[in-house]
């Protein structure tokens, strides 16, 4: 098991009353294995990934990554060195060239990277679908599918074996969207890494190895 | 594209915010660099005037506190003693210190040198034109402080000042009018005289010779000096004449006579007589004079020395007097210290504020750092470089611009004091020597300068006072949560 996740709750107070958006919820992940996380609007998809990913902490129950609570790995240490984070909105540096991009989160891993960081960051832009012309342009000078290869591309450039995703193909037309998922099947089943797509599209779904379903705070799994 | 990387890719690729904040604290940072240089050019007014004030300190009574007693009172004041003197001598203050004790003399036999009021002065009674300066200090510290200057013989040996030998150093202008020379000899008269209050008239009752012989001349070196154009100058003149008149001899001689007159007089006047005796020391009174080693010493000297003092006696520094004659000074000082202050405080406000503007623009980039596990100290560290590298520019081009603008200030302000009517001059007395130092001569010691204290108190400050401003938008930065920003 890559990761984990043990009895988590997640509330917020409305008035007297605790409204649960996660409630015990389990699951566990293994790697060179393709997951989706489904669910309608508000369910509760981003909370699950952003515990998952340590953006945010739980009011109780645990996540472990490699059998080790990520709360004592630290929520940064952990965010910086294990795994990778893809968002529904891109998130990428408006200043910064696609390969300046993908350069940043290399220069804050502590995870070995090879010394000619560039030429890496280049070449893994490229096997993602940027060339090297499109690689050199500032970021919001490309369409909303390249802006996402290039979120994965940052996603992998500290070598990590977890990558999470949520709703990364929300703002994308089908087309986009299904190369988007190839990259993710390939990852899983050509690197071995585990990724985790949240999304509320039933094809997405029946792509993945194993999907599950979220729905009131109860996670189950779905066929 | 590490943090310090990316501070610097964040000031090139954002060019318009980049020019806001230098125009901000390019403007604001001339104030600073007023104030700061008007700050500095008063600082190094009151160095230089209290370096020619020189390191020296007095024991005086504080006339002000013994105003009110009564004479029985009055009788009861100590005098500092020699030991006391010499006990103080020895701090580690102190570079070398004397004690004297003067009288007029008058004399038969040789004539006072009168200067340009030569036949002015008409004598009512008699005339006791000659001041023996009696030192313990054989090289006499007169000339070390270059009030005069040994032009001819030699200074005391501490032999002659220990045994009160009859030798003296008088001035060249007083030898040359009687012929005297360096081996000569020359008589005072110690003469005692009883004063009639019905007649007014003075008698003289019984005289003594005082014979001295010449050991060294001597020339004053300040009084006269820049004073030329200077039409009254009758005050000074008359510190002229006094001093050229003045004989050094060793204390002893001084105390000798001192004693021969009042017991002559004490013969006379039986009240006096019981006065004295009741006060044996009466005629051991000694002005002690201290030079230390730095002017900086003289609050630490004051503050060892105040205990030893006997009641109604202070430390009066040399230094002390600078506040007599800093008028204008001190006002251009204290205006500078508000713009100063209103400066930095406004800097702190307005640059905060744009500072924490722009970061509000780029929450979302400071939110993909904190997702990708950056550590906040770094991020705080990327917007650190950002803005006190624009700092360091605006600061640098406001050195020189708002020193010059200071300059300009202060020229404007200067010539409005000279317009004002009254300028005055006043005189500085310090123990018994006078020190020759006018309102003019601070005015002239004022000046605006690039020098390196200046360069390093403004980028002191002002680098300081920049930095406190981003304390506001660190605060929002530490604050920031990704979670909320990104999903
Ligand atoms: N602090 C909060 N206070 C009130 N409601 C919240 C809070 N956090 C999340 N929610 C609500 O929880 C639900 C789940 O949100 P989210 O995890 O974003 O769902 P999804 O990603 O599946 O659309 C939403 O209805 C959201 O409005
Ligand atoms: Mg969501």
């Amino acid at each position: 098991m890559i990761l984990e996740a043990k009895d988590l709750n997640y509330y917020y107070q409305d008035g007297e009353e605790r409204r649960y958006i996660l409630k015990d919820t389990s699951v566990s992940f293994e790697k060179g294995k393709f997951y989706t996380i489904l669910g309608q609007s508000g369910s509760g998809k981003t909370t699950l990934l952003s515990l998952l990913s340590a953006l945010d902490s739980p009011n109780s129950g645990t996540v472990l990554f490699n059998e080790e609570d990520i709360k004592k790995i630290g929520y940064e240490k952990y965010r910086r060195n294990n795994v990778g984070i893809i968002f529904q909105s891109y998130n990428l540096i408006p200043t910064f060239t696609a390969v300046e991009n993908v350069l940043v989160p290399m220069s804050i891993t502590e995870n070995e990277i090879p010394e000619d960081a560039k030429t890496v960051a280049y070449n893994l832009l490229d096997y993602i679908g940027i060339v090297k012309s499109k690689a050199d342009r500032f970021v919001n000078k490309l369409s909303g599918g390249e802006q996402q290869r290039v979120a994965v591309a940052r996603a992998l450039a500290t070598n990590v074996e977890l990558i999470l995703a949520d709703e990364p193909t929300g703002n994308l037309d089908e087309e986009m969207e299904q190369e988007i998922i190839d990259i993710f099947k390939k990852l899983a089943h050509e690197h071995g890494k585990c990724v985790i797509v949240v999304t509320h599209s039933n094809e997405i779904a029946l792509q993945s190895d194993q999907a599950f379903h979220l729905r009131k705070g109860v996670l189950s799994s779905y066929e | 594209m590490n943090f310090i990387k990316r501070g610097f890719l964040g000031i090139t690729r954002k060019k318009g915010k980049t020019l806001i904040l230098l125009a901000v604290i390019f403007i604001l940072g001339n104030l600073i660099s007023g104030a700061v240089s008007i700050q500095q050019a008063t600082g190094n007014v009151e160095a230089n005037i209290k370096e020619r004030l020189g390191a020296a300190a007095t024991l005086e009574l504080d006339y002000e506190a013994v105003e009110d007693l009564s004479e029985a009172e009055w009788l009861e004041i100590e005098n500092i003693g020699v030991d006391l003197i010499k006990q103080i001598g020895e701090l580690s203050y102190v570079k070398y210190f004397d004690y004297s004790t003067s009288i007029y003399l008058g004399s038969e036999s040789i004539e006072s040198y009168q200067g340009d009021m030569e036949g002015e002065i008409f004598h009512s009674g008699p005339s006791m034109d000659y001041k023996l300066n009696g030192i313990n200090y054989a090289p006499v510290i007169d000339f070390e402080e270059e009030k005069g200057k040994l032009i001819d013989g030699r200074v005391f040996t501490q032999e002659e000042v220990d045994n009160g030998t009859s030798v003296a150093i008088i001035s060249k202008k007083l030898a040359e009018k009687n012929d005297l020379h360096v081996g000569d000899t020359f008589t005072l008269d110690n003469a005692v005289y009883d004063y009639d209050e019905e007649t007014g008239e003075e008698e003289l009752i019984t005289s003594r010779d005082v014979v001295l012989e010449v050991i060294g001349l001597f020339e004053p070196q300040s009084v006269k000096e820049q004073q030329e154009d200077n039409a009254d100058s009758g005050m000074l003149d008359w510190m002229d004449i006094e001093y050229q008149n003045t004989v050094y001899v060793p204390n002893e001689i001084v105390a000798s006579e001192n004693r021969y007159h009042w017991e002559e007089y004490s013969k006379m006047d039986e009240e006096f007589a019981k006065m004295m005796e009741e006060d044996e020391n009466a005629f051991e009174y000694f002005m002690p004079m201290f030079f230390l080693n730095s002017p900086e010493d003289s609050e630490a000297f004051e503050e060892e020395v105040a205990p030893l003092l006997p009641e109604f006696y202070n430390v009066v520094n040399a230094m002390d007097q600078y506040d007599s004659i800093a008028g204008p000074m001190e006002s251009m000082s204290k205006l500078s210290k508000y713009v100063l202050l209103v400066a930095v405080i406004a800097t702190v406000l307005i640059t905060g504020l744009v500072v924490l503007l722009f970061l509000r623009d780029r929450k979302h980039e400071l939110g993909i750092y904190l997702s990708l596990g950056e550590r906040r100290s770094r991020v705080v560290g990327q917007i650190l470089i950002e803005v006190m590298v624009v700092a360091v520019i605006g600061i640098t081009l406001s050195l020189f611009s708002g020193n010059l603008l200071a300059g300009q200030v202060s020229d404007m302000m200067m010539k409005a004091n000279d317009n004002q009517d009254e300028y005055y001059e006043e005189y500085i007395y310090f123990g018994d020597t006078q020190i020759d130092l006018t309102t003019e001569d601070v005015l002239d010691s004022y000046e605006v300068s690039l020098n390196l204290s200046y360069i390093l108190g403004f980028y002191g400050i002002g680098l300081l006072t920049i930095l406190i401003s981003t304390v506001i938008p660190l605060i929002y930065i530490v604050r920031l949560n990704p979670k909320k920003i990104l999903m």
